[in-house]
């Protein structure tokens, strides 16, 4: 099992470094010039060549790319080339905020989407089944922004009963305060997982009810309650384990438009800001971050999975 | 029973999950409630107290003024830091500075300071910080964005103390543009960056000693950054205990929460004006912006090196009803002759005009012996103004005969082919551009070989213009000579003005003092001090 492990990593640090690669060039291909992002026309041309020059943007793109990678090797993963402070506190200062709101919106939606999708496949075509599953295809199609617009205008200015936006009421720092601010948020980002993580459960909980093993039980005399629970769910919660192997990144990326619309002073909002600014130095950052923690995230799920089902077995 | 006990375990632990990550990490000291004060009576007398929070819609970068050059950080550091001086409509305004005169040669000038100045942390404000500054923007090693203002012909500007409160400056050529270029500086504390060998990425730029109005209290980042009154501030204590910025990303967003109370004050697009003036509960500035909106006709391209043409297509738009499609009144834009903004010195509305005159548009079109033109206009797609004015033209100018091709681009592709000095991708292009009260500064968008000549119109004598205008030290000879740039321009039709922008500040109505606290182009207000809750 340990060699295992040991493999897996050792075989996930060459993916990392195509990874970097593949991130990075993207970004140098992308039309647009990270200088031009905060230079005005009042800045004289030796000003601007000598703020490239002092960022090592003269440099061809392969240069600036290996200066990154020695950096990293190091645990540096430099300045931001807009706001000129170190990635890594940058990151280190976003990760909070988002963690709480992506792990909130992640446990909620396991916590409706388990109940209501094996409940949807069980009594498959019935009324609670369609409702569902519509409620699903809104989900999946509805844009995030519209999404969080509706509610911010209906529950902030329409009702005055929760804040449209931030984490913190200024000069209150209380508990609650954040609690209320997540909320919205975190109802966005529930409904929308929610709706996706059914699409899995509910067709893999009918698929189940079709097997063998459920016949038997029923020719036993078992109820559907105890079939679903007892039985039914262990082979279901498989594909959740997938899911939340590829969750992990989230937790810590966070989520662009939702985090941007609500301005949650997280990762999301961070990445954005970078984007738009080529500022490829928070990018690759939170890009190397995020590809490491999937790579964990699957080894993870891969272990899981001999945990939950005994038939996989991991040889090494 | 057993499973709704799972329930409830999973909806505390997502609680818990929630509250114990965002909880900490902060590290306010106190936490001040805005301070809730009943309408005044007496609306005249500006009272002591309370606070307000201004949206600004990114995160500050360095919060140093000479690194300074987007819109938010400009806006915060209006009211941390004090310039030496201010020009507004050619009119010199002293703030840390006392006096100031140039030799008779005009190569010397001497910068007194005011007496008892100081910084948020105490220390007095001295000749030795001026010294300092100007040494550090200098300084090739320090790359602030403001070095090509103080160096002339080559060579720096000499900075030397005569006494704790006097500083000298030895010009290495007479330059009329110096003035203009210092106006604005606001020098940073020689005590707290001497010996940081880069000052952009030091840490004291974290915790900033300014010289404003306001000190620095905390930031959070993509949340706040706060300030406080800075009872020592030479010209007065300001009325408002606090004054914070938050960053609030999503301008819609933004919108609603100005609506629901949680911002009370934001700079708005024109197209929010009307429902926000619907709600009653807003005091709307429009004030204008220093800005000119054009359009520029690319010359690489052999179509558009013709005059005629140029100025056929300016005969051919009614500017007035170009303004009206794109900024739905006439309120919020007024038509623009000359490349030079009002607030700019020597702007001069004596340039040749265009009035929309399709015959005579047709005609010089024939004279030029050009017909069945097809032209490509570029603009950024998601600039609204500039996408209805656009759909305008191209309607226009089929009545004339010439056909529009529309490019709306993406903004960072549409910038670096606007820079690229053999573009001829298109003929006709959008722009937009604030340069302050300096007309020198105006030199490069249009000197033949500046980066940001997007028409690529070269002339020598044009050139020459520019030069003579940045060293001419007696102000009528000046004053001619930018007219005759702007009339040149104006014939030559290489840039079509369209409109002088304007800016719409919305500010909560319990908030008074708002004409004392000077709105002004880029940071909404020239000074918060003078604002006070009613």
């Amino acid at each position: 099992m340990n060699n295992y492990i040991i493999r897996r990593i050792v075989q996930a640090i060459p993916l990392l470094f195509v990874i970097s690669i593949v991130s990075f060039s993207l970004i140098k291909l992308a039309p647009g010039d990270p200088v031009l992002s905060f230079v005005t026309p009042d800045m004289g041309a030796d000003d601007v060549a000598r703020i490239r020059q002092s960022m090592g943007l003269d440099q061809p793109a392969y240069v600036q790319y290996f200066a990154w990678f020695k950096n990293v090797l190091t645990g540096d993963l430099g300045y931001s080339l807009v706001s000129h402070r170190p990635v890594s506190t940058m990151i280190l200062e976003r990760i909070p905020a988002t963690f709480g709101l992506m792990g909130a919106s992640l446990l909620l939606s396991l916590l409706f989407a388990l109940p209501l999708s094996m409940l949807a496949g069980a009594k498959q075509n019935s009324i609670p089944d369609r409702i569902l599953s519509l409620l699903s295809y809104i989900g999946i199609s509805i844009p995030s922004f519209w999404f969080s617009m509706m509610l911010i205008y209906l529950f902030a200015v329409e009702f005055h009963w929760l804040p449209s936006m931030g984490m913190r009421t200024i000069g209150v720092d209380s508990i609650w305060d954040i609690l209320k601010h997540g909320i919205l948020p975190c109802t966005v980002l529930t409904f929308i997982n929610v709706s996706v993580y059914m699409r899995y459960i509910r067709s893999n909980t009918i698929s189940q009810l079709e097997e063998d093993y459920v016949q038997i039980q029923y020719a036993y005399g078992a109820s559907t309650g105890t079939v679903l629970l007892r039985h039914v769910f262990k082979n279901v919660i498989l594909p959740v384990v997938t899911i939340l192997g590829m969750s992990l990144p989230e937790l810590i990326a966070g989520a662009f438009i939702t985090e941007s619309v609500f301005s949650w002073p997280g990762m999301g909002s961070l990445g954005i800001t970078a984007v738009h600014g080529l500022d490829y130095p928070v990018i690759m950052g939170i890009t190397m971050i995020s590809s490491i923690l999937l790579v964990i995230g699957n080894l993870a799920a891969d272990i899981l999975y001999g945990a939950v089902d005994p038939r996989i077995k991991t040889t090494g | 029973m057993k499973s709704k006990n799972l329930l409830l375990s999973l909806v505390l632990a997502a609680t818990a999950v929630l509250a114990s990550a965002c909880g900490g990490g902060g590290n306010t000291a106190e936490t001040t409630k805005p301070a809730e004060s009943s309408a005044a009576a007496d609306e005249g007398q500006p009272k002591d107290g309370g606070s307000i929070i201004i949206a600004v819609q990114d995160d500050p970068k360095v919060l140093n003024p000479i690194y300074a050059g987007d819109r938010v950080t400009l806006t915060i550091d209006q009211s941390l830091y004090a310039p030496l001086f201010t020009i507004t409509d050619g009119k010199k305004e002293y703030v840390l500075a006392d006096s100031d005169s140039f030799s008779d040669d005009h190569l010397t000038y001497t910068l007194k300071l005011k007496d008892g100045l100081k910084w948020h942390d105490g220390q007095p404000i001295t000749a030795d910080d001026v010294v300092f500054t100007m040494d550090s923007i200098l300084d090739e090693n320090q790359h602030s964005s403001s070095r090509d203002q103080f160096v002339l012909d080559g060579k720096p500007v000499k900075v030397t103390k005569v006494d704790d409160l006097t500083v000298q400056f030895v010009l290495p050529e007479v330059s009329a543009a110096f003035e203009g270029g210092l106006a604005g500086l606001s020098p940073i504390p020689k005590h707290v960056f001497e010996g940081e060998k880069d000052i952009e990425k030091s840490e004291k730029n974290n915790n900033p000693i300014g010289s404003g109005p306001f000190k620095f209290k905390e930031y959070r980042a993509g949340e706040y950054v706060t300030l406080e009154r800075f009872d020592d501030y030479f010209a007065g204590k300001a009325h408002l205990d606090s004054v914070t910025y938050r960053i609030a990303k999503d301008p819609n967003a933004a919108n609603l929460a100005l609506e629901n109370g949680e911002i009370q004050m934001r700079m708005v697009d024109t197209q929010d004006y009307n429902r926000l003036e619907q709600t009653g509960k807003f005091n709307l500035e429009i004030y204008p912006e220093g800005r000119l909106q054009y359009m520029v006709f690319n010359l690489n391209v052999p179509s558009m090196q013709k005059k005629e043409v140029r100025q056929a297509i300016a005969y051919a738009l009614d500017k007035n009803e170009l303004i009206t499609a794109s900024y739905s009144s006439g309120d919020f834009a007024e038509p623009a002759a000359s490349i030079l903004t009002p607030d700019t010195l020597y702007h001069t509305d004596d340039v040749q005009t265009y009035d929309y005159n399709a015959e005579k548009a047709k005609q010089l079109l024939a004279d030029a012996g050009v017909s069945g033109l097809k032209l490509r206009l570029a603009y950024t797609n998601t600039n609204k103004p500039q996408t209805s004015q656009a759909l305008y033209i191209q309607q226009k100018l089929k009545e004339v005969g010439i056909e529009i091709e529309l490019l709306p681009m993406d903004g960072t592709a549409y910038g670096n082919k606007t820079l690229d000095m053999n573009n001829k991708d298109f003929e006709l292009s959008f722009g937009g551009y604030i340069m302050g009260a300096e007309p020198d500064a105006y030199k490069s968008l249009f000197l033949s070989d500046a980066a940001y000549n997007y028409s690529h119109y070269k002339d020598a004598d044009f050139d020459a213009l520019w030069s003579k205008g940045a060293v001419e030290i007696d102000t009528a000879k000046r004053e001619e000579l930018y007219k005759q740039i702007q009339q040149k321009v104006a014939d030559e039709m290489t840039v079509y003005p369209i409109a002088y922008t304007k800016a719409i500040v919305a500010i909560d109505n319990t908030y008074g003092g708002v004409e004392e606290a000077q709105p002004k182009p880029v940071v909404m207000l020239a000074d918060l001090s003078k604002l006070y809750k009613k």
